[in-house]
């Protein structure tokens, strides 16, 4: 059974719902994608347009979504919260999620395990936090208070190192393992970010595997970026590879048994050299895929 | 080392205004001289460009023509809190470029600028001063096509409002306009080369 009612049971093995990322402004490719998704990833930065000195929320989209989450689920998943500057994280994405809470239903929400922002500069960029004691501990304790504001689950993402690692505390799966256990926030396994650590700064997938304790994990994520100069890019612009499915579906049966849904994500950039039927025909695949 | 100075010494290295001394730990030399991080500043620089060519066509059209883009990004980068949120970037842009030591530029940009206010309802009335007929070099960059060539100046206004027909309207300076023009010009590039000061309003 795959609905997006299952998503809500307890059972402790739970059906996998698919989801995928969408940004609002493009009825055609949503009408294409609903029948195949139970859940529908919504950014709340991309959703935004200035007014003035403010931002905030797009009408149209809100519209859009608050026809969506009758049929299906709603999940968001930020990128400027920055929950890992040592200054603070950023008001302005914490005004959004309020004004975003406020309107739609929502089932959970989520962040990137990183930082943006540095004594209020922008990095342009989101770096991986350092893996210390110091680091896991102000994760930790911002995670369980945004599970406090919202009275919502939250998660993290595991995101790509873009510069190399520096000497740390933890390993990648134990600095994971740490913040879930010590803030109760859940986990996003990012399956095509481990791909990109593994070729860029040689991660140990089967080892972290081995380590993460996958009953953190709710949210699997699938993508698929460019090789520059080398490296791999997580740019989310094609349609994911086989080898990043048949990960996902390793992480899904050995370690990420409870996982609830598995999410492809794609830029709204990236949809006219995908094509609608393109994305349409992927979520259709990973839909009748036997994942367990 | 502490969080917060981790953090900024990755911001310095990252905008490139900061690098390892004798006092820093080895593994920020070694980023330093890492590949993963030219790349990565490349990557700030492309994502910059992905939503500027975009938002900002005629000028980054512009720029990219009189091959000024690259280092025009890297001065807006290097100086300027770019907000991670796509709808402030491209005003962020245009409005450091209105310091920018090439008068076309400083008209393009400003005029781009004004013309994106009004359509999102700004109420106010802009004027922005060109050394050249607007319309030619305006139509050539919006359909990506080879400026055309200028010879002597000749001076127009064009004004941008929202109670405009269409938005905005050219007029051709007479020669005691010029004359106030050129002042406006000389303002506008005098002191540090990209220091932001704004198209003109009434």
């Amino acid at each position: 059974m795959n609905s997006a009612a299952n998503l809500l049971s307890h059972d402790p093995r739970p059906a996998l719902g698919v989801g995928v990322s969408y940004e609002g402004r493009d009825p055609a490719l949503l009408e294409m994608m609903l029948p195949h998704v139970d859940i529908i990833e919504v950014t709340p930065e991309t959703m935004s347009v200035a007014d003035g000195d403010r931002i905030s929320l797009d009408k149209a989209i809100l519209a859009e979504l608050k026809n969506i989450d009758r049929e299906k689920t709603i999940v968001v998943h930020g990128v400027s919260l920055s929950i890992g500057s040592h200054d603070g994280w950023s008001p302005t994405y914490l005004h959004l999620l309020d004004e975003l809470m406020d309107q739609v239903r929502v089932r959970w929400h989520s962040e990137h395990l990183g930082y943006t922002r540095v004594d209020g500069e922008h990095l342009g960029i989101m770096l991986a936090m350092p893996r210390s004691e110091q680091a896991a501990e102000l994760v930790a304790q911002r995670a369980w208070c945004l599970q406090q504001r919202y009275g919502l689950p939250f998660l993290l993402e595991n995101i790509v190192h873009v510069v190399p690692d520096c000497p740390a505390d933890y390993t990648d799966a134990g600095f994971l393992n740490a913040v879930a256990r010590d803030s109760g926030c859940g986990l996003i396994l990012d399956v095509y970010n481990l791909e990109c650590d593994e070729h860029n700064h040689a991660l140990d997938i089967q080892a972290f595997l081995a380590e993460l304790d996958g009953r953190h994990v709710k949210e699997l994520h699938v993508a698929c970026g460019v090789k520059h100069n080398g490296l791999m890019l997580d740019v989310h612009s094609r349609l994911p590879r086989p080898c990043t499915m048949d990960l996902a579906q390793q992480v899904l049966r050995e370690v990420a048994t409870e996982a609830e849904v598995i999410v492809y994500e794609f830029m709204p950039e990236a949809v006219p050299g995908l094509g609608n039927a393109a994305i349409a025909n992927t979520l259709q695949q990973m839909r009748q895929r036997e994942w367990r | 080392m502490d969080l917060a100075s981790h953090q900024r010494i990755l911001l310095g290295m990252m905008r490139a205004t900061y690098q390892p001394g004798a006092g820093d730990a080895p593994y920020y030399h070694r980023v330093s001289c890492s590949p993963d991080l030219h790349e990565a500043r490349g990557n700030v620089l492309l994502w910059r460009v992905y939503v500027l060519e975009r938002t900002c066509v005629l000028t980054v059209e512009l720029l990219r023509q009189a091959g000024l883009l690259e280092d025009a990004l890297q001065a807006f980068i290097r100086q300027e809190n770019i907000s991670p949120f796509r709808e402030y970037q491209p005003l962020a842009f245009l409005g450091f470029l209105a310091g920018h030591e090439d008068p076309l530029v400083v008209s393009v940009s400003q005029f781009e600028l004004a013309l994106m206010k009004v359509r999102e309802g700004d109420p106010c009335r802009y004027m922005v001063d060109w050394s050249y007929d607007p319309a030619p070099i305006l139509q050539a960059l919006a359909q990506q096509a080879p400026l055309p060539d200028r010879a002597d100046p000749d001076l127009h206004r064009v004004e941008i409002s929202g109670e405009l027909p269409y938005l905005f309207e050219i007029k051709r300076l007479a020669r005691d306009s010029a004359n106030e023009r050129s002042r406006f010009h000389t303002a506008l590039t005098r002191g540090s080369r990209y220091k932001s000061t704004g198209a003109t309003s009434q």
